[in-house]
């Protein structure tokens, strides 16, 4: 199955979307530096600031007044421009990692009035719409930065992109809007992998895909006839059913190839009993930084779990009895201390995986963490507040040495989390000029 | 969105010459706009909700926007516009105001009839799961659904008697262990469940959506059937039929192949089947037993390569014939029928007649219609539905403080379990019994395990049945403050948090459930209300404490609707008890007005006040079914017709069969708008 250069392999938005993305020709060079990742790590219901923004130690806690667009920090808590970085208590997990990491603040994205707060910033964290730019839907949802990201680079791997998610879905009450933070376009969801065993054989699991092979062509063939029938908005939708199966039949021939590699990766199948969960998010986590490792995709997200999770949960290893997260995040002074030991606890996460990261040697000496940018970030600067301004943001390893480690940086007031998409995306090779509402680059950030 | 027209705006039947139109426009409309509306829709920059009734100038800038029409004919039937207090339209002017929209809102429906397209989408978990079922005749379950809420334990539900009975057996354990007692193909692993859109179903054409990692799994799941040990000729009703091997009697083994090929597609296709396709699976087919696969594993082959295909997977209609909406053709009447009424494929009686061409016929289709709600697989329907409309998988994340109210919890169980199938079974009575809608809000009988009739009187579980089996029993209620599908306990726990009740959200769910109209999504910055009271708040009651963040004008609009609504149920406690006053010895204030018209003290007047605006309540039941029905939003061309068809419904008073039967007689049921280009497509919706 050879694929013209010209040909779209990507999936694309639904509605006819008019997001015209340049084919970018796959530059065959040889590689002469390690291949450059991009992954993120999704913090929902944002952090107490008080643990977290250094000069907020001292600030009384909201009692949720202000929110969005209006500042809620004291104006000159710290400069905009590039500081020494001081950890902050939720920040001190990252102790032993943070000279290869670098903290951002000040960066703030647009809420759009129209849909619930928390289902906007989970499923627009990534989105390439700007406020004004989807008309069919009340959420400036579009084709998101990974798969943007994706698109640039060169289609070597086997999966283009992994969405990893550990909301475990005990109960199924909200929609898909709170649940996801990757998707194809708007309206089209790109759904997560969230059973650690399902996400191994998927990636590692021994050569049964390849039977489907027999019936993927006969199917596509269906599917061709089908088409002919439909008017033309659902053919566009359709247009899914082919991407669909031939991602899959690409996948399936590239993992055949990468079969001798793969088996030298040491992660073992995980086991079938329920784990608590900071086991659970770990596990999930070895099994995306383990995809990266092996080169089955250079792009990952990783979305802790699911926006405004109301259900009640000891968080296993935490708490006695079950606790609310959002309950406790409107009620920041009553549960001040649990909020910020969960704060904590998903730092500890992301730590975690860093250092795992930077424990796995590239041929030239730097480690997978060098050549990745990941990315620890919330749609909330404040669970409580629920605003989108000066937002939580770590970026841990340099792309490659592109980006900055060590430092805290503060950006001017109004500067938007777009341009650190724009800029990651440009580190990553993208030759894209504009992302959602960036107004440029964050050349600060830059080395 | 959905209303009921004003009934004067059935009188005009025909359409106006243009000229007492724009007459009425200069004379009637525009002045009435200028003096009430523009002050806050349009006038120096103002224009409140984005409706700007100041730029619209002249008869044409109005005539078409639908959409806007229908809005104003909503907000001035329902006296909801101007504002309570802003000087109001005098009765006069409104009635004839209400005439000229209603006119001008018909003339903009019929004059490019065209309904909105419902998407091509995929089935979700639960069609899919009965469409195997149904495709392959099987004794067992295709694979466990753990969101299923009500569970027939002992076989009760049979609509061809007309009768619910008594007693019914059932089990309930959503999301819990249960489902392992179900028989099924064992070995099989499904796909995620769907979620339902945030107003709507989870059979949404827009939510609907496929990506590889789904394909995947669709891929796997149709292999999983057939490997699974338990598919076979004792599970399988048409194993003889399609996966026996015919041995030696079979004469020339292509035509068996062929014959056998033609007759899955067809089922499993629901649709003609070209000798083009039937030729692509033969070569499978024949490619396989050439290496040397049996027969029987080689129809199974097929069997999953027919469930891998889009034909299989996807619910669609062909493309239409011209630009405007037009009717749909038989197969895809079937298909329509089938996934509406039994969540599944079309049956072999279903696909006769439309193979026939019969099933447009009128009374045909209304024949059929009536067998399908006669048919045991209505169940599916009642799986799916009514747990959806009233939103009960809320319920099952719901956790009222240990401390407060221990006996809630028994065992590994909550008494939220028992509670959560009242209202279901509520519903599949009405169903079945042919009942009048409105007596899903007031009937005079539920249906409760002992556990809930205990709690109902004392507040205490009494005897503790674990969910895996309960027997409810048919009971009368007598006190008009108890049943009907609000005023039960599932619904009042749910729409409470750990600690207290919480009425916005009750009045929210009001809103959208009974009235099928939800507020608006909040706006970004709302404080929320203190858990514990501030000083000086803690002799107030709710009600009082809520009051200071309705001074914002801001949030008085969408408050002043929903706030009433949620505040006449404080007297059911956050666990659906009653109680008269607060912990702090404050009476509970259940008192309020309906839509501006009707004051109601306490919930049973409340329930009253519904009562009387009993057409409100029907044509909003209507929408959500006929929203399910054509798995999408339903636009002003549709509200006309639905309108249409609960007119043939008044006279027996709304009787829940016969509204589903005007559905399907409805056009926006039996009409497709699959558009063949952009260009072609007329300008109405």
């Amino acid at each position: 199955m050879i694929k013209t250069a010209s040909r779209r392999t990507f999936l694309r938005g639904l509605g006819g979307s008019t997001l015209a993305l340049p084919w970018l020709e796959s530059i065959a060079a040889p590689r002469s530096k390690p291949m450059q990742r991009f992954a993120l790590f999704y913090v929902p219901i944002g952090v107490v600031r008080k643990g977290f923004f250094p000069g907020e130690a001292e600030a009384t806690v909201p009692k949720f007044a202000g929110g969005n667009g209006v500042p809620l920090k004291k104006p000159g808590i710290i400069e905009a421009g590039t500081h020494e970085w001081n950890l902050t208590p939720t920040q001190e997990p990252l102790a032993g990692i943070k000279d290869k990491m670098s903290f951002l603040s000040g960066l703030d994205r647009t809420y759009l009035q129209g849909t619930d707060v928390h289902a906007q910033c989970a499923s627009c964290f990534l989105s390439s719409a700007t406020p004004t730019s989807v008309k069919d839907s009340p959420y400036p949802l579009d084709r998101t930065l990974d798969h943007l990201i994706a698109d640039s680079m060169g289609g070597e791997t086997p999966f283009r992109s992994l969405e990893f998610s550990c909301n475990s879905h005990r109960d199924n009450k909200e929609s898909i809007q709170f649940d996801n933070i990757s998707w194809y376009g708007t309206g089209h969801v790109a759904p997560s992998i969230r059973d650690p065993r399902k996400a191994y054989e998927r990636l590692f699991g021994v050569g049964e895909a390849k039977t489907y092979l027999n019936i993927t062509d006969l199917v596509l063939e269906d599917a061709k006839a089908m088409q002919r029938n439909l008017g033309y908005r659902d053919r566009e939708k359709f247009g899914e059913y082919f991407d669909s199966i031939r991602t899959i039949e690409e996948q399936i021939s590239k993992l055949e190839k990468m079969r001798n590699k793969l088996s030298k990766v040491a992660i073992e199948e995980p086991p079938e009993a329920h784990l608590p969960r900071g086991e659970y998010i770990r596990l999930m986590g070895d099994l995306m930084v383990a995809a990266l490792q092996a080169g089955l995709t250079q792009v990952a997200t990783f979305m802790v779990g699911p926006e405004r999770w109301d259900t009640p949960f000891t968080y296993d290893s935490l708490f006695d009895k079950p606790m609310s997260h959002h309950k406790m995040s409107h009620n920041q002074r009553e549960f001040l201390d649990q909020l910020l030991e969960l704060d904590r606890f998903h730092m500890e996460q992301f730590a975690y995986m860093a250092q795992k990261m930077d424990a796995i040697p590239e041929a030239d000496g730097s480690t997978l963490l060098d050549n990745t940018l990941f990315t620890y970030g919330s749609g909330l600067g404040d669970g409580s507040t629920h605003q989108y301004s000066d937002l939580p943001i770590i970026v841990a390893g340099s792309g490659g040495g592109k980006f900055q480690s060590g430092k805290h940086i503060h950006f001017e007031k109004g500067t938007p989390l777009a341009n650190l998409w724009l800029t990651q995306a440009q580190a990553m090779g993208s030759g894209m000029k504009r992302f959602a509402d960036s107004s440029g680059i964050l050349k600060q950030a830059l080395v | 969105m959905l209303r009921f027209a004003s009934i004067l705006g059935f009188i005009i039947l025909t359409i106006t010459p243009t000229a007492s139109c724009a007459d009425s426009f200069s004379a009637l409309i525009q002045p009435v706009f200028r003096e009430h509306c523009t002050g806050c829709h349009g006038e120096e920059g103002k224009v409140k909700g984005k409706v700007n009734l100041f730029e619209i100038e002249s008869l044409s800038s109005l005539a078409g926007h639908t959409e806007l029409l229908q809005e104003l004919v909503d907000v001035v039937e329902f006296q909801e516009m101007p504002p309570e207090d802003e000087p109001q339209l005098s009765g006069e002017v409104r009635a004839e105001l209400l005439v000229e929209l209603n006119r001008l809102l018909r003339n903009s429906v019929n004059e490019k009839k065209a309904y909105p397209q419902s998407p091509m989408r995929r089935m979700t978990r639960f069609q899919y799961s009965n469409a195997v079922e149904d495709l392959f005749d099987l004794k067992v379950t295709a694979f466990t659904l753990p969101e299923e809420m009500l569970r027939e334990i002992k076989p009760y539900f049979n609509p061809a008697t007309g009768v619910m009975p008594q007693e019914a057996s059932v089990g309930c354990r959503p999301l819990g262990k249960s489902q392992l007692i179900q028989r099924r193909l064992g070995g099989v692993v499904a796909f995620p469940q769907d979620l339902r859109a945030e107003h709507g179903f989870d059979n949404r054409g827009d939510h609907l959506t496929l990506s590889p990692l789904l394909m995947e799994s669709f891929l796997k799941l149709s292999r999983s059937i057939f490997e699974s040990p338990d598919f076979n000729a004792k599970n399988c009703g048409k194993w003889q039929e399609w996966f026996a091997d015919p041995g030696a009697e079979a004469g020339d083994l292509d035509d068996e192949f062929r014959s056998r090929i033609r007759s899955i597609l067809y089922s499993a296709f629901r649709s003609d089947v070209d000798e083009a396709t039937i030729d692509r699976y033969m070569e499978l087919a024949l490619a396989k037993t050439g290496s040397g696969m049996s027969f029987t594993e080689t129809m199974k082959m097929i069997g999953s390569a027919a469930l891998a295909s889009p034909r299989f997977l996807y619910l669609y209609d062909k493309v239409n014939s011209s630009g405007e909406s037009e009717a749909a053709t038989d197969y895809e009447l079937a298909s329509r029928l089938s996934f509406f009424l039994w969540g599944s494929i079309p049956d072999k009686e279903l696909l006769a007649l439309a193979d026939s061409g019969k099933l447009s016929d009128p009374a045909t289709l209304r024949g059929q219609a009536d067998r399908m709600l006669n048919h045991k697989k209505l169940k599916r329907f009642c799986d799916s539905f009514p747990s959806q409309w009233l939103q009960l998988d809320r319920l099952v994340s719901s956790l009222p403080d240990p401390e407060e109210h221990p006996e809630f919890y028994f065992a590994k169980f909550r008494v939220s379990m028992h509670m959560m199938l009242e209202p279901l079974l509520l519903f599949e009575t009405v169903l079945i019994e042919n009942r009048p809608v409105i007596e899903l809000i007031d009937p005079d009988f539920s249906f409760r395990s002992d556990l809930l009739q205990s709690w109902y009187k004392t507040g205490k579980k009494g005897k503790s049945t674990p969910p895996t089996m309960i027997v409810y029993d048919r009971v009368p209620i007598t006190d008009r403050r108890e049943g009907g599908v609000i005023t039960n306990a599932a619904v009042m726990t749910m729409t409470s948090n750990a600690t207290r009740t919480q009425p916005i959200t009750r009045g929210a769910w009001i809103g959208a459930v009974i009235f099928n109209d939800p507020p608006e999504p909040p706006p970004g910055d709302v404080p929320p209300l203190p858990e514990e009271p501030l000083h000086g708040e803690e002799n107030m009651t709710l009600r009082e404490r809520l009051d200071a963040h309705r001074e914002r004008k801001d949030c008085k609009g969408c408050h002043a609707q929903i706030d009433p609504l949620g505040f006449a149920m404080e007297n059911y406690g956050p666990t659906g008890l009653w109680r008269d006053t607060y912990e702090n010895g404050r009476e509970v204030d259940s008192g309020g007005v309906l839509f501006r018209k009707h004051s109601f003290n306490s919930p049973v007047e409340f329930k009253d006040a519904i009562l009387a605006e009993k057409e409100r309540f029907v044509s909003g039941f209507a929408g959500h079914i006929l929203s399910f029905a054509l798995g999408r939003e339903l636009s002003p061309a549709d509200s006309l017709a639905l309108d249409s068809a609960l007119d043939q419904c008044r006279d027996d008073d709304f009787q829940f069969r016969d509204i589903i039967k005007e559905i399907v007689m409805s056009e926006p049921f039996r009409y497709k708008s699959n558009f063949p280009d952009p260009s072609s497509v007329a300008q109405n919706p």
